[in-house]
């Protein structure tokens, strides 16, 4: 019963998928047509791609689409190098660690990303003199950060005591307890749902085009101003989105599958 | 450099533990004004009912576990807060767990060959010859490259074994290792630890084998509520137990 169960899931996932996308156009363009807004569709395609003397250019919604890219891998790695540390903190002997790592955490999830995000680049960036773009990615860094703590934190915790006791029985101190025993076990717990995190990533990102970063959203933005194409273009980042979300849905999908088998 | 208290006195006792106390939040009272002393060479076995401090001693010999009250000497040194002390103590004290406790993403040459690359800093081949002659000594040398979980429990409380002796220990101390294992395999591990026993090894092993307490114990340890009952020699403490204590439970034991 359950193994009939997992393997239809996923048919029936992208059936009512597809059905509820099916549903939204149907309404969107009844709806459009009674607000009397006239689709041109014809110019997006130059957005994304241009074909300029005999060889292809990226639109600006492509270039977007690379700052978005960007953006999101970097703050995926500081984000696991901080989710990492902190968690360390928070399982260390040391009361001033966990303190600071407790202070972290509260602070990050008790404020709005948009308010971290100007608080860095107004108060911070200046103080620190580091540009847009670095501002974007240590923002967002810190933001996941404090969800990827969780994740080590609970993968670690995982891993059974006695691991901790043959190590520390073997004269192992504790960097090398957590590098050779402890992490490598806990990888399987970790990575998936790190994978997963990516797509938190990717959404949170677009948050970024309010310190004008030129990611995906700002592109889309910019575009509308210039041409007030705004169905079309919010359509198409959308769906670029959409796309994306998926691909890194899918990834973490498989992350797992590797981990159980493995 | 780490001090020791006797430098050439005649054959002290490798492990001495005075008026041990040892209280977790509870409180529950494990070692209880505890003394107990190893000889070098010497098998120690401590037997009693479940909950009456064996394993507490143990951890507390090698630091898994603090003391509270009272003092261990290991090898001269005093375990205490220093923290060099402490490392050295660990580091002459091998330990196996009843769970076997082996790290199940190393092959079994490698669960061997760790502490030796980290702690002694040995170069990768000879703790890896090192290792494959301490696995030919349990008898394993042909799963060396396999892994643990492919292992029956036997085989892998030999290989825990051999992961201990890998670190050289002047000690070796067994909490319950045959416990968790299926009847027919724990032949196989009390075969090792004889073998490591007739080899000299100083041993404090922590049993419910009686006919292995009888035949290897050159000295038997009966415990209950965190302090020691009574202590004799091998086969004269179960021919002629003095405490009605020991006798009971050798009764429902036996
Ligand atoms: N980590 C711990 N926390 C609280 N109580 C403990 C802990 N470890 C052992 N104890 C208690 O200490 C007593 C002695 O335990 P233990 O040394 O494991 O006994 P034995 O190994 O002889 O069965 C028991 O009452 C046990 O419940
Ligand atoms: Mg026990």
């Amino acid at each position: 019963m359950k193994i009939r169960r997992q393997t239809l899931s996923p048919y029936l996932d992208w059936a009512k998928f597809f059905l509820v996308l099916g549903l939204g156009g149907y309404l969107i363009i009844r709806g459009s047509a009674q607000v009397g807004y006239s689709w041109h569709w014809r110019s997006i395609p130059g957005y994304l791609l241009t074909y300029n003397d005999g060889h292809l250019q990226t639109g600006p919604l492509l270039d977007g689409l690379l700052v978005t890219l960007e953006i999101t891998l970097y703050s995926l790695f500081v984000s696991a190098g901080i989710g990492l540390a902190t968690a360390l903190l928070r399982l260390s002997g040391s009361r001033v660690g966990r303190w600071l790592a407790m202070v972290y955490l509260e602070s990050i999830r008790n404020t709005p990303l948009l308010v971290q995000i100007f608080f860095l680049y107004f108060v911070m960036a200046p103080i620190l003199d580091i540009d847009r773009f670095s501002t974007a990615v240590l923002a967002l860094s810190l933001f996941e950060g404090a969800y990827a703590s969780e994740i080590f934190r609970a993968g670690i915790v995982a891993v059974p005591t006695g691991q901790w006791e043959a190590s520390h029985a073997l004269g192992l101190n504790r960097f090398d307890t957590y590098r050779a025993v402890i992490l490598p076990q806990a990888l399987s717990r970790i990575v998936p749902p790190l994978t997963s995190q990516a797509v938190s990533l990717v959404k949170d990102s677009a948050l970024v085009s309010t310190i004008a970063v030129y990611d995906l959203t700002m592109q889309g933005r910019t575009i509308i101003a210039e041409t007030f194409l705004t169905f079309e273009v919010w359509f198409t980042v959308a769906a670029i989105y959409l796309v994306l979300a998926l691909i890194l849905s899918f990834a973490a999908d498989q992350t797992k599958r590797y981990f159980r088998t493995a | 450099m780490i001090e020791r208290l006797f430098v050439n006195d005649d054959i002290p006792p490798i492990i001495t533990a005075s008026h041990v106390c040892k209280t977790f939040p509870g409180p529950v009272v494990a070692l209880d004004d505890f003394s107990l002393h190893v000889d070098r060479g010497e098998v120690l076995v401590i037997i009693g009912p479940s909950g009456s401090g064996k394993s507490t001693f143990l951890r507390c010999l090698n630091g898994l576990e603090e003391i509270d009250g009272g003092r261990i000497v290991v090898d001269g040194i005093v375990l205490d807060s220093n923290e060099k002390n402490r490392l050295e103590i660990i580091r002459e004290v091998g330990m196996v767990f009843q769970a076997f406790n082996l790290f199940p993403h190393l092959t079994v040459r490698k669960n061997v060959d760790l502490a030796q690359r980290l702690v002694r800093k040995k170069k990768r081949a000879d703790a890896a010859a090192f290792s494959l002659r301490l696995l030919e000594r349990v008898g394993l040398s042909d799963k060396a490259d396999n892994y643990p979980h492919e292992l029956s429990g036997g085989q892998q409380q030999r290989v825990a074994i051999a992961r201990a002796l890998a670190m050289m220990p002047k000690v070796m101390l067994f909490d319950e290792a045959t416990s968790a294992l299926d009847p027919e395999m724990i032949g196989e591990v009390l075969d090792v630890m004889r073998g490591l026993a007739d080899d000299g090894m100083t041993m404090v092993v922590v049993t419910h084998e009686m006919g292995f307490a009888r035949e290897v114990g050159d000295r038997i340890v009966f415990m209950e509520s965190g302090h020691v009952v009574e202590t004799g020699q091998g086969e004269d403490f179960f021919l002629h137990p003095r405490h009605r204590r020991t006798r009971e439970f050798l009764r429902q034991i036996l």
